[in-house]
């Protein structure tokens, strides 16, 4: 009966036991790969890369860290880093970004990236933030330095390892 | 001059053997039939009925935002084999978290049919320790509501959310339980259950996360019951 007695009060403790599971990888952002037009990993070399947009109370806002093209910086691993990271609106249907490149000798050119998409809901538990998963359904650009930018993986979730664009920069920038 | 026996002496000769045989192996096998008679148990296969509804869930219904009441219908066959219809209905209402500002409600039944083994060895007495199993199933519809979620960078406000959408989940439960007689018909008993999901739809939002009759939602639950058992 002892024994009875001690299965139950280990039983009773499990199962009284909570846990909070909300993914460790929680950001949705959208991750971009440079690329040149042979298909190999592109760096900015010696130039600099502000991406911006438009809040919707009409303020410009940087909304990605400034991508130096000097190697040191970049380098994770041992090896160049040729690939950033941008959030992606929850619900707008399309997101306008815009790019400001300077080059070296400090000649600034300006692209706009637009992106459509479709919003998903997406809910783990009410312990964790309700947030949006999304299906890119196209992305233009306007070619004054960036060549053209291709959609590579269209669904935008936790995964942090994949690339959802490669962007062709011009090669005489 | 040699005899040649008669072929008609023989033949009587090797039917007496054979008859011998048989009286023989006749007469031991109703001693072996005699040494392993059973003795004829008293008890019949059907002992009747119990019903029984469990106190954890309602407690917890009372001091957390989840729960259920629940119900069985056992039938007792030999005090050892138990047959089990157990009905629920669970019940989330957790509104508008401190943290997440998340709403989730769902109110729906959750049914379970399985059998359970009484494991003493002397089965035909008051108390009782069982092992046994379960499938159950429940259909269910939720609300998740979060409204007004703020955009971070952009900073617009999207409602965000569903109302009434319709999941289910299957699983199978190993329980092991036991029974004491308390007086009269009147039993008091623990299970504790290992909850096994085998195939769920949780809708279109990624997951739920209350699912009636099996906990908080995942691969796996473990829970227990507190039930008050009534013998019919």
């Amino acid at each position: 009966m002892r024994k009875i007695i001690v299965m139950c009060l280990i039983g009773m403790a499990v199962a009284a036991c909570t846990s909070i599971d909300c993914p460790v990888n929680n950001t949705v952002r959208t991750y971009y790969a440079l690329m040149k037009a042979d298909g190999t990993p592109d760096t900015l070399k010696k130039d600099t890369m502000w991406v911006w947009t438009q809040r919707i109370d009409g303020t410009d806002t940087v909304i990605s860290r400034q991508i130096q093209g000097n190697l040191e910086l970049n380098c994770f691993f041992g090896s160049s880093a040729s690939t950033f990271d941008l959030p992606i609106s929850y619900t707008q249907p399309e997101d306008v970004l815009c790019v400001l490149l300077r080059n070296s000798v400090g000649k600034n050119y300006i692209d706009t990236i637009r992106i459509k998409k479709d919003d998903i809901p997406h809910f783990e538990s009410v312990d964790c933030q309700a947030s949006y998963f999304h299906t890119i359904t196209d992305v233009s650009v306007t070619h004054h330095v960036v060549d053209s930018i291709v959609i590579n993986n269209p669904h935008v979730n936790y995964d942090q390892n994949t690339t959802h664009f490669k962007l062709y920069l011009k090669a005489n920038r | 001059m040699t005899k040649i026996p008669h072929i008609s002496s023989s033949i009587s000769r090797l039917t007496v053997s054979l008859l011998l045989l048989v009286m023989g192996m006749g007469s031991t096998q109703a001693q072996v039939t005699k040494m392993f008679t059973m003795e004829k148990d008293s008890i019949p296969l059907f002992c009747g009925f119990s019903v029984s509804f469990d106190l954890v869930g309602p407690a917890m219904l009372m001091l957390s935002d989840h729960g259920e009441y629940e119900g069985a219908l056992r039938v007792n066959l030999h005090d050892q084999w138990f047959p089990i219809f157990e009905m629920g209905l669970g019940r989330a209402n957790h509104e508008n978290d401190e943290v997440t500002g998340l709403t989730y409600k769902t109110t729906a039944p959750y049914f379970r049919l399985g059998m359970d083994w009484n494991i003493l060895r002397k089965k035909h007495q008051p108390n009782r320790m069982y092992a046994g199993f379960r499938y159950a199933f429940t259909t269910y519809n939720v609300d998740i509501i979060r409204e007004n979620l703020p955009d971070p960078i952009w900073q617009t406000a999207s409602g965000f959310g569903v109302e009434g959408m319709s999941c289910n989940m299957h699983w199978l439960e190993a329980v092991l339980g036991i029974d004491a007689k308390v007086f009269g018909p009147l039993h008091l008993g623990w299970t504790v259950r290992y909850k096994r999901r085998l195939f769920h739809n949780d809708g279109t939002l990624g997951t739920t996360w209350y699912v009636p009759g099996f906990g908080t939602n995942d691969k796996d639950q473990l829970a227990a019951n507190f039930n008050v058992i009534i013998d019919i």
